[in-house]
């Protein structure tokens, strides 16, 4: 996660994202294929207008999704119920209401990553952890700790790709399921375990208590283009929830 | 359990301390004393388990604020310190250069409008003259160090504590971490406490060392140069790697011919040159300069001199031999004069014969690399059996990944590999691993059972063997490799050199023709390193083909047949340990630092040119 320079990745991280969850939240609750497209398309163009986005970029990016996509409305609508039948060849059977709902469900998942991808595509990780801390009081001690724990993940990742292959190379048949599992998790988490205490250690050798007696070097605050961005977003989304 | 305040006459040290972890029987550390003044730069020796970074630990108040542990006796502390530790990935939380020298800041509640400037100082003090906000993942080792130095300096501690501080670096960034602390130390007044276990780069410049012993007890406490002769043989038993040079310095030793260590180190020379030349006959040598073809050319690797080595090597050249020596001064009674008189060309030739026994193992037109992304282009290399090869080079060159493609665990980018003259990729996983073993850098990736016997006995059971032949070659193995007392210990819970042993001892279940090696002896103790490659020695005579990657260069130079050095994404050299060491223009480009007798002749013959 970090910053691409755009005017959305200036915006206060705590804001855009409590922002964001509402109309997630407003996706979850809609039940009209039509309004769910367009509230996909208005964070399609905050991408592309506000947020640094390519054409290139945003293909790249959604095109494994659209896919699926596809796919996902193809499998609820030719298999739904419903009485209106448009169309029907050997055992598929698309109706009004199945098609409905295979778009419903495709856009909804469309526009869940898209508003998800605005957030992390534009927002640099310390800057969030910071305004967590200043604008929804969480605890240094938990932001500070997750920015150590963030660090773990490509560490983690090379790890277990290590393993795969230095078990191949003792004959180690990689089974599948619970066992497999068990096999590379516990060397994984007792090296993590280990890790996260020598970082823990150094963190308060440096003389991290947790506390909130300390001062910051990135202080996010919240400016006028929050409340501007804020009104924006979810004025739109309320005008179309109304017209259409 | 009493902890006083500083009290006056004590700055910092212990009174009768011991220190036991609640998980342990017995203690870490038994009723030590230890005074250090203000302005001390304190070196803390002792064999691995001796407790010294637990002294560390108590002295910086890590114990028992932060970690749990039973203390007895008196400490002085001072306040304001800062902890340098050994690994360079796990004492940093944040994500950039800048946000991470901040954290130090932030905890001292600094305010905001102050901490640019005190960050760049930080940077400067350190020499970091990179951009603030570089990414920390993206930093070298050496850099990394710098930048927990930085961190620390953003403390303004008056001690500063070290923790194995280049124990995971490679020679180059080691060399860099060293010149920075030796600077530091001589520019500010911050008293200074080091665990080691390694005294090159250190030794010069301190004021005291403190010698530890198994059982966490104090044997030896005094100026460096004192400790390093009466000392010698404890810290010999404790595996410390002792210093090549110290107490001499080395401008005397290059100056003066005379001098006791120079005379060792050419003496040194020749024996190692002298034994080179038998081993000679059979290998090839040859090197590779960019531009020149595979044609049969020479070229002139070193032309150098020394006093002692005999005539007869001109005659045992035949078209693949690489030295021929001249001694023109054998007798001469001054070897000091000697040795600047008799002359040896090592010259090498690129021979275009095929070589004499069918090669193990065959690369052709091999390129790998991360991802996408070549590193090495067009490697053709031939590993005949019975061969001990070493591969050098920085890090990210390509030596892991090399070496790593050569038995199939990563997929190189193009060109192919035989082994045993047949495709690498038409070998079954269960054929080729039962003639070729790997050691990984972190042995505990290859553990897959709850036991040693059992780990060993792994690839046994997994091929059905009958109990009674697994248990004898178990045996023998755990034997071999000085695990028997271990037998029903977990592989995690073994020392790192052990465990390492026990990946080397799993691989050799099935008399495994060829061992690859990555970093074997890296972070290990003098004497454990020694007993490692004792052990695989023995292997190698009586037959197995070994390839390691290695930073260590009296390693290649004592026992491979062959090194083969990595620069720029080529093979810039291929052949005799010492024609590497012996030439100049390759070690000026590679960083690579020649064992001393190396270092002593080519310094000597540059200044005779001059």
């Amino acid at each position: 996660m970090k910053s691409n320079g755009s005017w959305l990745s200036t915006l206060n991280p705590s804001c855009k994202l409590i922002v964001h969850v509402l109309v997630m939240a407003v996706l979850m609750a809609i039940r009209d294929p039509l309004l769910t497209l367009a509230i996909w398309l208005v964070a399609v163009l905050i991408g592309i207008s506000v947020a640094g986005w390519t054409i290139g970029y945003l293909l790249r990016r959604l095109l494994p999704y659209t896919l699926f996509f596809v796919l996902v409305c193809w499998m609820l609508a030719t298999f739904g119920k419903g009485e209106h039948v448009l169309w029907q060849w050997a055992w598929f059977r698309v109706t009004t209401e199945s098609l409905n709902n295979g778009l419903l469900i495709g856009l909804r998942m469309l526009g869940f990553v898209t508003y998800g991808m605005l957030f992390t595509s534009t927002t640099d990780l310390n800057r969030m952890m910071m305004s967590l801390i200043h604008q929804l009081r969480l605890s240094p001690k938990w932001a500070y700790g997750m920015l150590a724990g963030f660090r773990f993940i490509p560490l983690f990742q090379s790890e277990l790709q290590q393993m795969k292959i230095a078990h191949r190379i003792r004959g180690y048949r990689q089974g599948h399921g619970g066992k497999a599992f068990l096999r590379y998790a516990l060397p994984l988490f007792s090296q993590g375990v280990r890790k996260s205490e020598r970082i823990a250690i150094a963190m308060e050798a440096r003389g991290f208590t947790g506390t909130r007696e300390r001062t910051y070097y990135v202080q996010p605050m919240l400016a006028r283009r929050d409340a501007l961005y804020a009104v924006a977003l979810l004025g739109v989304t309320t005008v179309l929830i109304i017209w259409l | 359990m009493v902890f006083q305040p500083v009290r006056e006459q004590v700055y910092l040290g212990c009174d009768g301390l011991s220190v036991r972890f609640y998980s342990q029987e017995r203690p870490v550390l038994h009723h030590l004393h230890l005074h250090i003044q203000q302005g001390e730069k304190v070196l803390i020796l002792g064999p691995s388990g001796s407790g010294k970074s637990t002294l560390l630990s108590v002295l910086a108040g890590i114990i028992p604020e932060h970690v749990e542990a039973e203390v007895e006796g008196d400490v002085y502390r001072q306040p304001a310190c800062g902890v340098m530790f050994q690994d360079p990935d796990s004492q940093f939380c944040m994500l950039r250069v800048d946000e991470e020298i901040a954290f130090s800041l932030e905890n001292r509640s600094v305010p905001r409008e102050q901490m640019e400037p005190l960050i760049d100082r930080a940077m400067e003090q350190v020499g970091l003259h990179i951009p603030r906000d570089t990414p920390i993942e993206t930093l070298s080792g050496g850099m990394k160090q710098r930048l927990a130095l930085a961190c620390l300096l953003a403390l303004e501690p008056e001690v500063l504590f070290f923790d194995e501080p280049t124990a995971q670096l490679d020679p180059a960034s080691r060399n860099e971490v060293f010149a920075l602390l030796r600077q530091l130390g001589n520019a500010s007044q911050h008293t200074m406490v080091i665990v080691e276990h390694v005294l090159d780069g250190w030794i010069e410049w301190m004021d005291r060392v403190i010698l530890l012993d198994g059982q966490g007890r104090l044997i030896a406490d005094g100026s460096p140069a004192r400790v390093m002769k009466e000392y010698r043989q404890e810290m010999v038993e404790a595996g410390i790697w002792l210093p090549k040079l110290f107490p001499y310095h080395w401008e005397d030793v290059r100056s003066n011919s005379a001098h006791p260590l120079a005379v060792r180190l050419t003496r040194e020379l020749q024996q190692r040159l002298a034994q080179r030349h038998i081993m000679w006959g059979a290998h090839t040598a040859s090197v590779r300069e960019t531009g020149m073809g595979d044609g049969a050319s020479t070229s002139t690797v070193a032309r150098m001199t020394i006093m002692g080595v005999r005539d007869e090597a001109l005659d045992k050249g035949n078209r693949t031999t690489i030295a021929t020596m001249t001694s023109t001064t054998m007798n001469d009674p001054d070897s000091a004069q000697a040795g600047a008189k008799a002359s040896i060309d090592v010259s090498s030739s690129i021979s275009s014969s095929p070589p004499t026994a069918d090669p193990l193992l065959q690369t052709e037109r091999l390129t790998i690399g991360y991802g996408r992304k070549s590193i090495m282009n067009g490697i053709n290399v031939d590993i005949s059996p019975g061969q001990w090869i070493a591969i050098v080079g920085e890090n990210g060159s390509g030596k892991s990944t090399f070496l790593k493609s050569l038995l199939r665990l990563v997929p190189p980018l193009s060109g192919s590999i035989r082994f045993h003259g047949k495709e690498l990729r038409k070998w079954s996983d269960r054929e080729l691993y039962a003639r070729a073993g790997f050691v990984f850098q972190n042995p505990e990736l290859q553990f897959v059972t709850d036991t040693v016997y059992d780990e060993i006995a792994f690839g046994g059971r997994q091929r059905g063997w009958e109990e009674q032949q697994l248990e004898e070659r178990t045996l023998q193995l755990l034997r071999e490799f000085g695990l028997e007392r271990l037998r029903d210990e977990h592989p995690f819970s073994l020392s790192l050199g052990q465990k390492r042993r026990l990946s080397v001892a799993t691989m050799l279940l099935f008399d495994q023709e060829l061992l690859l090696l990555d970093e074997p002896t890296f972070g290990q103790d003098a004497r454990t390193a020694a007993e490692l490659i004792g052990r695989l020695h023995r292997r190698q005579q009586e037959g197995t083909t070994i390839v390691m990657v290695t930073h260590d260069m009296e390693l290649v130079d004592q026992y491979a047949d062959r090194v083969l050095l990595f620069q720029q994404g080529q093979i810039a050299y291929d052949g005799d340990p010492s024609g590497l060491f012996l030439n100049q223009q390759l070690l000026q480009g590679s960083a690579i630092e020649a064992p001393l007798p190396y270092r002593l002749y080519l310094e000597r013959k540059e200044r005779q040119t001059i």
